[in-house]
């Protein structure tokens, strides 16, 4: 009983006006939908690569990152007897000393806008502990060298540092460093991070403790055990394990999602007023084509539907100019200010199955919420009357 | 009563606007038999047209019984009365009522999507049903591309494709020329002669009325006089 797609479809374009509005407004909402959240999923894609399930972390305690954390050479000793922790071919624990640290670079881009780009200091133990850190061009540094290596996503986002380029680290700036290699890291959050000597970071910023100490064990099931002995009066600092650390980093990730759903919330009940305008003035326009049909035995039900249709096809249609258009944003690098470590995180908008339903459903509500009223005028069209007036 | 015969039987409508009763028909005693061609006669106000929606259905008695057939009108639920209307009966109005985005023969076949029919059959009686009309040359032509008679002459081929009882025309002339007018009622006459089809008719137009076997007058809500008419030959003018 339902009216042939091609009715639907032709009346879109008799309105060419209010339908092309009307089409601009959904396409606007689902872009901007769709942007939001492939930001949050970019973010949340790379902190949820980031970290191993092997490794713990070992902050200060009461520091939430690793930039407010002090770890004292004292208390550093004290975690070599951590139960459980594993060693590499030569027999040393891989236990890794990192220190946090941050530098100034500019963005890529007509504006070059500074950035705070993580600088982290490692031994060559960091290497056997974060084992999905891997070398795609170029070297390591040497010990005692003004060298660096770079995530790859820093890379590309930042300046100067492409293989050769130099940047300037320490207290004073007055160490050149020259970039010697670029590593990738599952595209976890190690991807965004300059990554330097420990000895030439102790002595660039004059310092004497570490931010972080990396453990890898042996056998992840017994992580419990290694991190009650760490958070006991044995070392008393502060372990979990790398995953969840990097898992309550992205946190932030939820907010955005929070108020992309009540933006996307207001400007979808916009999208649906408009949606509505539009199918009113396609229901007074063709009263008298309603009461034919009625006249001729299509039911209220085939009518109310005949307009839910129309408005649909609108709004799928817009969905995917919507997703077509976010789909040009797709995979580009941004990079996003993390709260906690006041580093820069650098990201790609990452448009997902996850992200195209979201639009659909959000378009599908639009085109519902804006039809109901507008088909059910349609369907109670007084069938006399309209024909009176013809 | 046999076949699709049309019984009223003391008829009463009255409409209701603020508060105020306006009674249309007073008690209307009618009875068309299979195979009739009706007019219906009547200045404005007296009834004509709501006889005709009684008749198909589209509206019910405040009192009284209409039948048509075997389908006892009174009675019936609206949603009974629109499932009756798309099998029972065709209409024809003034002002054809064709879908504008839709083609000549995608006109004629919207009756039809309401029956479980295969595609292919529904496309062959929307054939049969245009070149009856004689419009078969003319089935991918969108309404804005036809002339009225020719857009009355879709509206005709539509209200036959499922092969009703009963057609009822409102005003179907009312719109065209004298030689456009002369052919339609030519078309209905064969629907009349040749296919059997009752029709009632609203008309103003005497020369209109002239063409059907017998017109009735209504004059404020009931029935003043009926009027036989010769058999008219086709094609003997408006």
């Amino acid at each position: 009983m339902a009216l042939p797609i091609s009715y639907n479809w032709r009346n879109l374009f008799v309105r060419k006006l209010s339908t092309a509005l009307t089409f601009i407004v959904v396409t606007v909402v689902v872009f901007v939908l769709a942007v939001l959240l492939s930001f949050a999923e970019g973010i949340r894609a790379s902190l949820s690569s980031s970290g191993s399930r092997a490794n713990i972390l070992v902050l200060k305690p009461g520091s939430t990152a690793e930039g407010t954390s002090i770890i004292i050479p004292e208390e550093y000793a004290r975690l070599s007897q951590t139960p459980g922790v594993a060693r590499g071919p030569d027999g040393r624990p891989l236990i890794s000393r990192e220190l946090y640290v941050q530098t100034s670079i500019p963005r890529r881009g007509p504006d070059a806008a500074p950035a705070n780009v993580a600088v982290r200091g490692v031994e060559d133990t960091a290497f056997a502990v974060h084992d999905e850190v891997r070398l795609i061009e170029g070297r390591l540094f040497e010990p005692g060298a003004l060298e660096v290596i770079v995530g790859r996503a820093a890379r590309d986002r930042y300046r100067n540092l492409e293989l050769g380029g130099q940047i300037a680290l320490g207290r004073l700036g007055n160490r050149t460093c020259r970039v010697v290699g670029v590593f990738e890291a599952r595209g976890g959050a190690f991807e965004s991070e300059i990554w330097a000597p420990l000895t030439l970071l102790f002595d660039a910023y004059a310092r004497r403790f570490v931010s972080s100490v990396a453990l890898r064990l042996g056998d992840p099931a017994r992580a419990d055990q290694a991190v009650a002995y760490v958070n006991g009066p044995a070392v008393n600092l502060e372990a979990r394990l790398e995953t969840d650390y990097y898992r309550e980093l992205s946190a932030k990730t939820r907010e955005i999602v929070v108020l992309t759903t009540i933006l996307v919330g207001i400007m979808g009940v916009g999208a649906a007023f408009a949606v509505a305008n539009t199918m009113y003035a396609a229901v007074d326009g063709r009263r008298r084509e309603i009461a034919m049909l009625r006249t001729i035995g299509f039911p209220r039900s085939s009518i109310m539907a005949a307009f839910v249709v129309e408005s649909l096809l609108i709004c799928t249609a817009a969905c995917a100019a919507g997703l077509g258009l976010s789909l040009l944003v797709n995979g580009s690098r941004q990079d996003f200010l993390s709260e906690a470590t006041w580093t820069v995180l650098a990201y790609e908008l990452r448009v997902t199955p996850r992200t195209l339903i979201a639009a659909l459903a959000t378009a599908g509500c639009v085109g519902l919420a804006g039809a109901m009223a507008p088909a059910l005028r349609a369907a109670r069209t007084g069938v006399i009357d309209a024909l009176r007036k013809a | 009563m046999s076949g699709t015969d049309i019984v009223l039987q003391d008829v009463r409508k009255v409409y209701y606007k603020d508060r105020l009763e306006i009674p249309v028909l007073e008690g209307l005693d009618l009875r068309v038999d299979a195979g009739d061609f009706v007019a219906l006669m009547g200045p404005s106000g007296s009834g004509k047209s709501t006889l005709l929606h009684l008749i198909g259905g589209l509206d019910r008695p405040t009192s009284g019984q209409v039948r048509v057939g075997q389908a006892e009108l009174h009675r019936m639920s609206e949603r009974q009365l629109t499932a009756w209307r798309s099998r029972h009966v065709g209409f024809i109005f003034q002002m054809y009522h064709l879908v504008p985005v839709l083609t000549a023969a995608q006109n004629v076949e919207l009756p039809l999507l309401l029956f479980r029919m295969p595609a292919r059959q529904r496309r062959q009686r929307v054939q049969v049903a245009l070149d009856v009309v004689g419009l078969g040359d003319r089935m991918d032509h969108r309404p804005n591309q036809l002339s009225g008679g020719q857009e009355q002459r879709v509206a005709i081929a539509r209200a036959i494709v499922t092969d009703p009882d009963v057609i009822l025309a409102d005003e179907p002339t009312g719109d065209l020329d004298a030689a456009t007018s002369s052919e339609i009622l030519d078309l209905l006459r064969l629907l009349n002669s040749e296919f059997g089809k009752t029709i009632v008719m609203v008309t103003h137009d005497p020369r209109a009325a002239a063409r059907s076997r017998r017109t009735l007058h209504l004059d404020k809500g009931v029935l003043d006089r009926e009027e036989l008419h010769a058999a008219t030959p086709t094609g003997a003018g408006a």
